[in-house]
């Protein structure tokens, strides 16, 4: 009996956590925003965070939209000439790019190498009392250590994603014109025709709330990191994991929403 | 000669009924404790009695189960992070690793809290570090890296960050563990002479029995959780308690 109350207890154990959990991130979400109003500015932090997060993800970001791009191409084209449709693939792969393939790719990027280096640097702070210090100093640890990641990364998260697209179309041009003798001209008015300011706005738009999500996830990881150098693998891994699930799950909600306000296919 | 004229001691921090618990861990059991503006309170007890958790409850670091800490007739317990941020600034902390920002250099580091209280003025910040520096005998490794120093250097260097503010008051976790004698000595007669010519309230951890008689004004023992004693040195010395006299002369009353 007892063990059946055991097994049943489970799932509820699971889920106040969850709603525990989500509500420390609220909490997080509601001091972040007291550091915004209220808190000070440190313009030399989000400038070095700026290089961090923007300047220094580039390479990553780069290579992904390329090669994603140059694959999508690929295989649009080995499916679409069946129909004597090859050189109306651009427009798939630039609708595809800008509104999932680019966010989410390079979201997925920037939580691998941005959100893990949050979680670890903060969660090595916290470990060895640097985030108490800070406290008893007076400079409260959201303003000093969340905020200038936050302003960075709302910065360079769209143009990281802006960046990934281009590159991801430049390669399907290349791909098309090299591989595939796709003609210019044609391959870039289907691109015009069928690609919208909207589908840009999309893609932007997802970059915003992907950049919310790793950096509340991975700065929350990193303050509540303890137990050492374990614990701060365990911050960092977790900040990966939880920001690229939740990345995903998002997206398709985000996805459904946006497609209310920018629907797909009005310029068809 | 005239006797020295006697100062009203009035209250600056005062611990009332603090209870404290990790787990199943109860650390403080009903700390009371009253410290007084300009006093050393030198805090003695056995490790892992909660003499650091005591400390980070006057600061507002950590949150009380019961009971409650007043700095000046004011309810720390009850205040949000960004007031108590206001609060804070009026003390100095030393902790017991030090805790310096590793991405900062030494003078940085003594610096971050001047730059938080708003000073600007590159000339003065300069000025200020240096004196701050000095007083530790540091002023020539300010540009190194604290994970370039000793473990000494950056507690004296952590000192130097919780007195360039020039705080009402400073706690010191542990300031001469694991110095050598003559240095200890140096922050021995720095922590007396922030006391005599700034009236600094002080509230010091430690170890080292010579540095309690040097320093102390008041002596508290915690143990078990509680104010054990709570005394001079000279009645500490005197005190009749086998418990507390095998503590200062370091008998464990075990055989080799």
């Amino acid at each position: 009996m007892d063990s059946a109350i055991a097994l049943l207890a489970l799932p509820g154990q699971a889920m106040i956590r969850f709603l525990s959990y989500l509500g420390q991130l609220g909490l997080l979400l509601g001091e972040l925003w007291q550091a915004l109003i209220k808190g000070s500015f440190r313009l030399r932090l989000m400038a070095q965070q700026l290089v961090t997060i923007g300047y220094g993800s580039q390479a990553v970001v780069i290579v992904t939209g390329a090669f994603t791009g140059a694959v999508f191409t690929a295989q649009s084209y080995f499916k679409f000439k069946d129909f004597g449709m090859g050189s109306t693939i651009g427009s798939v792969v630039s609708v595809s790019l800008c509104r999932e393939l680019g966010p989410v790719l390079a979201g997925l990027m920037v939580t691998g190498r941005v959100g893990a280096a949050m979680a670890a640097e903060i969660g090595t702070m916290k470990v060895s009392e640097q985030v108490d210090a800070l406290r008893v100093m007076g400079a409260h640890p959201v303003d000093y250590l969340v905020l200038p990641r936050f302003i960075a990364m709302m910065i360079s998260m769209p143009l990281l994603i802006a960046e990934s697209i281009a590159f991801g179309m430049a390669a399907s041009v290349v791909v098309g014109l090299a591989a595939f003798d796709i003609p210019f001209a044609w391959f870039w008015t289907h691109v015009r025709q069928h690609t919208n300011l909207e589908d840009v706005s999309f893609g932007m738009i997802k970059g915003f709330v992907f950049g919310i999500l790793i950096v509340i996830i991975s700065c929350h990881q990193g303050l509540v990191a303890s137990n050492g150098a374990v614990g701060v693998g365990l911050s960092t891994t977790r900040a990966v994991v939880f920001s690229s699930l939740a990345l995903l799950i998002v997206n398709f909600f985000l996805t459904m929403l946006l497609n209310y306000f920018f629907p797909l296919g009005t310029a068809l | 000669m005239t006797a020295p004229e006697v100062q009203p001691k009035i209250p600056f921090i005062r611990v009332f009924g603090l209870k404290k618990s990790f787990g199943t861990q109860k650390t403080l059991q009903g700390v009371d404790l009253t410290i007084r503006h300009g006093e050393t309170l030198v805090l003695i007890g056995p490790s892992g009695e909660g003499k650091s958790v005591l400390l980070k409850h006057i600061i507002g670091l950590m949150r009380p189960d019961a009971g409650r800490v007043e700095l000046d007739g004011v309810n720390l317990c009850t205040l949000r992070e960004r007031q108590l941020m206001q609060v804070r600034r009026r003390m100095g902390y030393l902790f017991q690793n030090a805790a310096l920002f590793d991405s900062l250099t030494v003078a940085q580091n003594v610096a971050f809290p001047l730059k938080e209280a708003g000073v600007r003025d590159k000339a003065e910040l300069e000025e200020r570090v240096h004196e701050a520096l000095d007083l530790v005998e540091l002023s020539e490794h300010k540009d190194k890296m604290p994970i370039n120093l000793s473990g000494g250097m950056r507690k004296r260097v952590g000192i130097a960050r919780a007195i360039i503010g020039r705080p009402e008051c400073v706690l010191y976790d542990e300031p001469t563990a694991g110095l050598d004698p003559i240095v200890t000595d140096v922050i021995d007669l720095m922590i007396l002479r922030m006391q005599k010519h700034f009236a600094v309230t002080s509230i010091v951890i430690t170890h080292d029995m010579s540095s309690v008689f040097k320093i102390a004004d008041r002596v508290a023992f915690l143990k078990n959780g509680v104010v054990y004693f709570d005394g001079t040195p000279d009645e500490l010395k005197n005190s009749p308690d086998p418990e507390i006299q095998n503590f200062i002369a370091g008998r464990s009353g075990m055989k080799a």
